[in-house]
């Protein structure tokens, strides 16, 4: 004989609907949008990987100032490479942004076709995708650059420019500014030798089989060739961020939705015990009744579990079916729309069937059974008694009686409901949590912005392209006549203009990737950087510095502190002592005078590498200039966050808002059936809907106003913990988690509407709560 | 002194035996003893009516038969065998297979009918007696796809008598199975457990505290301060249709 208790469930499931509907959807949103995110992640991540293969995506790139032989050329491949022409121009368009055109490569870094066509003639051209979208280029526009003018064949993705860097040691790269295009050999010769960029890419031979091997493979590479050519740049494939940062993104947006997923499974897992509980409170006399009848725990354990279970398992076998379609299509496009990927291919995912579906499955299953498990333990008699105290409550806890009496009563409900309550506040303060990322991502990247433009030590900065010869460390004559050479190229009779010098070491921290610190070398007495070395030098030993305000705040750094850095390919390690901060969010960056710099460095006092500026500077030779920091330039990082972050962070918003309102919900919803009996009795005594409102309804808006309060003040140090952890881990450079007062007020406000929804819903409840419900029970 | 009356008086060799039963709540100075040392036996099939004023110890009693409470002292033999002995799953079991319960308070399942409440207890059997008899015997055939709040308290009352008989229990344990209803459906529960005692042949053990109903038991047990006052087999029985209060 089947149990007929299992008769009850599908009646159960119809007189709860509303809770168990806003637990499914909640599940069913959670889980479409991991799963799918999960797919579109795993899919592309095989695209990803794939690519290397598939399109010959290069092992390196170096760049020369002049065009090289083929007797230079095959002197370098000797070595166990193949070296490959990959030259561009840089074309700045008239809509501002810059295009960086290659030659269509049909042997390395080959074009993946998005849409569209090659381009055929000399005047057309196929671009970036996602440089496309960003600026509403279609298919058959004309680009103008002024003096050339392309029409637009086809959409393309370069497999050696998953994310858009034009520069490999920017911040972030800038999908709006920059992007990538290829057209025909035709036209790519068409342009002159001055305008072409002599990038070479190179494949080995043979594969080093590990990442040390590549690294030992490329630092004798980058001597060799140094023999045979002189290097303006040399960029191996793995420190190439064009190439590998979006298969590093990637990992970590994953970790990040699955923690996600985990937390809010656990929060519904214990909003599911606290209602059983509450349900087995409420069954409490028929429990006893159905033990002493000889039912077994293990038995009525089963039976309270299957509802729980069912709506978990189709939540997520649901979720999964809108994973697969609906939401890995705006997965996909999230990735789209942040990266520029080639062609994508679903792949079927059992790590994301097992991540989405057999986990919160099996979560769900252990806290129920624990949660069940443990209130079932009770003997028959005391359910049958209705004791279902694990402990004798030892004493009442006194109120006096000058308070009055209907906050007395209120305070009485608070008590008795303490778990519900403490389970609303660990849900208030993830839901806030959600809600602060949400909708503090936006005004933080704003306030970064602002912050940014009144920030710049000088409206231009110049960093100029040194000739890799300079700092020969085989022949100083060779050195230095590349340095007198350099000098005189660079002159400028902008009156405005202070040079500097710079030099970029890597941070040594265990906790997170290494991340470049750049150093100035600043002239005595400059117009724009208002340090006064004078205290310092000598005393330290000449290891005395400043650091910019955005690398104390990210590494926590004070004066006194000591920072070890080191040589980015080399193992040398240099130490610093922290003199002051200086006021600059603009970079991680640390100042010292420039002699201080040369002499560090043994790059002599006339060595400069760039110049601050108060207007452009327009005589020097562009070849030379390496990157122009500018406002623009300092505020990509924010751009390119807004670009391929802004619909996500909506989509965040409306889910913290939804497990807000589905807590909020369930849990209130939870205190009025709790005391279902009570608020039947008081009506019985005379008392009014409105007065029982005040009562039951105002007990849990005081919980929730308080418990608004103060997560909002906790999230607020959580994030920004959480926020200093993502950019030490995952970010280089530092935005700090700053924002105005009136985020808090407006987060309060949603938090507040939403439960006036919550509290509406609950004061019909009230209403409905018959009369005869106290009298049915007292039987 | 016969054989039967040693038997009688110390409960041994009877279907159900309770020997020495103590049973006190609290610790210290509110410690209060509950049972001081209840000897009993009940033969098989017998109607035993358990009387008292409240706080006698008469429900205490009851549930330490019935395997849902602990006794400081003493035991329960069921048919040879002591309940006492046994661990929670076996208690479990043996409740499951051999006691069937009877509430003031019905307990009914809200959300099944009346039938499904009587499957309930019919799961609990590998031999369960035949549903639509027994709701024609609790006269409630009419009524088996009502829900509980459809019903009248006697109705309800009904189901939950054949929720603990459809099992067909070797003892049926009702805690003040009238304590709720009125006078005329009272009597008609009486007739009712009467007649399943009759039909069936259970052991009923029945605690009360309206005394008109000892008239129609077997064996009448008088208790008061945790202590058998009084306890007689009664010769002279009448049916549950003549009592009156």
């Amino acid at each position: 004989m089947r149990n007929p208790l299992n008769k009850r469930l599908p009646r159960e499931l119809k007189s709860e609907v509303g809770k168990y509907l806003v637990i499914f959807v909640l599940l069913v949103t959670l889980i479409g949008f991991v799963s799918g995110f999960l797919i579109a992640d795993g899919s592309m991540r095989i695209t990803y990987d794939e690519s290397f293969e598939k399109y010959n995506i290069e092992d390196g790139y170096f760049d020369l100032s002049k065009e090289m032989t083929e007797n230079q050329k095959t002197a370098i491949e000797t070595n166990g490479v193949t070296v490959y022409e990959n030259g561009y121009v840089e074309e700045p368009l008239e809509n501002g942004s810059t295009l960086r055109i290659f030659q269509n490569r049909d042997e390395v870094d080959r074009v993946c076709l998005m849409e569209g066509m090659f381009p055929d003639e000399e005047d057309e051209i196929a671009i970036d995708r996602m440089y496309a979208d960003n600026n509403q280029v279609e298919i058959g526009d004309i680009l103008n650059s002024g003096s050339r003018k392309w029409k637009v064949t086809g959409l393309v993705a370069l497999s050696d420019y998953s994310a858009l860097f034009s520069k490999n040691n920017d911040t972030m790269f800038d999908a709006v500014k920059f992007g990538v295009a290829v057209v025909t050999p035709k036209a790519f010769d068409s342009f002159s030798t001055k305008e072409k960029n002599y990038r070479y890419s190179w494949v080995y031979d043979t594969k080093p089989a590990n990442e040390t091997e590549e690294n030992d493979t490329a630092e004798n590479l980058i001597k060799a060739i140094g023999k045979v050519v002189t290097l303006e740049a040399f960029v191996p494939q793995y420190q190439n961020q064009a190439i590998h940062f979006t298969g590093e993104d990637m990992g970590s947006d994953r970790s990040m939705m699955i923690a996600l997923l985990y937390i809010v499974i656990v929060i519904l897992a214990f909003v599911f015990g606290i209602t059983i509980s509450n349900t087995i409170t409420k069954e409490a006399n028929t429990i006893g009744t159905l033990r002493a009848s000889g039912y077994t725990r293990g038995e009525l354990v089963k039976h309270y579990m299957v509802l729980p279970m069912v709506v978990t398992a189709a939540g997520a076998v649901i979720g999964n079916g809108i994973g697969y379609t609906v939401m890995e299509d705006v997965c996909k496009n999230m990735y789209y729309g942040s990266y520029s990927l080639t062609k994508y291919k679903t792949t079927v995912n059992a790590e994301a069937f097992l991540i989405t579906t057999v986990s919160p499955f099996f979560i769900m299953l252990l806290i129920n059974l624990a949660i069940l498990s443990s209130k079932l333990t009770l003997s028959p008699l005391q359910f049958l008694r209705r004791d279902l105290r694990r402990r004798k409550q030892k004493r009442t806890i006194r109120l006096g009686n000058k308070i009055p009496f209907f906050s007395r009563f209120r305070l009485r409900i608070i008590f008795q409901n303490r778990s519900n309550y403490l389970m609303l506040f660990i849900g208030i303060l993830f839901a806030n949590l959600l809600l602060l990322f949400g909708m503090g991502l936006p005004i933080v990247l704003d306030h970064y912005q602002e912050n940014i433009q009144q920030n710049l030590i000088s409206p231009y900065q110049y960093m100029l392209r040194v000739p890799t010869s300079i700092l020969s460390e085989e022949s100083k004559v060779k050195s230095l006549l590349s340095m007198m050479e350099f000098s005189r190229a660079v002159e400028t009779d902008n009156e405005t203009a202070e040079a500097f010098s710079a030099y970029s070491l890597n941070t040594t921290s265990e906790i997170c990737d290494s991340e470049e610190i750049l150093l100035y070398g600043i002239q005595d007495n400059s117009r724009y950087v208002s340090i006064d070395f004078s205290k310092i030098e000598g005393d330290k030993g000449g290891n005395g510095v400043y650091i910019s305000s955005a690398y104390a705040d990210k590494y926590q750094l004070r004066p006194g502190d000591s920072i070890t850095l080191k040589e980015k390919y080399k193992g040398d390690t240099y130490k610093f002592c922290v003199e002051g901060i200086y006021d600059y969010i603009g970079a991680l960056a640390m100042f010292m005078p420039k002699a201080q710099l040369g002499q560090i460095f043994d790059m002599g006092n006339d060595y400069f590498s760039g110049y601050f500026s108060e207007t452009e500077i327009t005589d020097i030779n562009s070849k030379y200039i390496g990157s122009v920091i500018d406002s623009d330039a300092l505020t990509k990082v924010s751009r390119q966050l807004d670009v391929s972050m802004g619909s996500v962070m909506y989509l965040v918003d409306g889910f913290a808002m939804l497990i807000f309102i589905v807590l909020i919900y369930l849990l209130s919803k939870l205190v009025i059936e709790k005391n279902a009996q009570s608020i039947s009795m008081t009506k019985i005594l005379g008392y009014r809907n409105g007065e029982i409102s005040r009562l039951y309804i105002l007990a849990t808006s005081v919980m929730v106003v308080l418990s608004m309060v103060v997560t909002i003040v906790i999230d607020y140090y959580l994030m920004l913990w959480i926020f200093r952890q993502i950019m030490l881990r995952s970010m280089s450079g530092w935005i700090q988690f700053e924002v105005d007062s009136s985020l808090f007020i407006k987060m309060f406000v949603t938090g507040i509407l939403t439960y006036a929804i919550v509290a509406v819903m609950e004061f019909r409840k009230i209403q409905k709560v018959p009369m005869n419900e106290a009298l049915k029970n007292a039987e | 002194m016969t054989a039967r009356r040693i038997c009688e008086k110390w409960g041994e060799g009877m279907f159900l035996e309770i020997k020495g039963i103590r049973k006190s709540f609290g610790e210290g100075d509110s410690r209060v003893d509950v049972l001081k040392g209840i000897d009993l036996g009940i033969e098989k099939g017998e109607f035993c009516v358990l009387l008292g004023p409240s706080g006698s110890g008469k429900s205490t009693l009851l549930n330490i038969i019935g395997g849902i409470d602990h006794s400081d002292a003493g035991y329960i033999s069921i048919n040879h065998e002591k309940t006492g002995d046994m661990k929670e799953k076996k208690l479990t079991q043996y409740r499951r297979k051999h006691l069937g319960y009877i509430f003031q308070m019905y307990n009914l399942i809200p959300n099944l009918t009346v039938r499904e409440n009587i499957e309930v207890g019919a799961y609990l059997s590998d031999e369960p007696l035949d549903i639509d008899e027994m709701l024609h015997t609790l006269a409630i055939y009419e009524h088996q796809y009502k829900l509980p709040n459809q019903l009248s308290g006697g109705q309800q009352q009904r189901t939950a008598i054949g929720r603990a008989l459809i099992k067909n229990p070797d003892i049926l344990l009702c805690d003040e199975p009238t304590g709720a209803l009125d006078y005329r459906t009272s009597k008609e529960i009486l007739k009712l457990i009467e007649t399943v005692n009759q039909k069936y042949g259970n052991t009923i053990v029945m605690v009360t505290h309206n005394d008109a109903i000892k008239a129609m038991a077997d064996y009448v047990v008088h208790l008061k301060d945790g202590m058998i006052r009084k306890s007689y087999r009664n010769e002279n029985k009448i049916p549950a249709q003549e009592l009156n209060w």
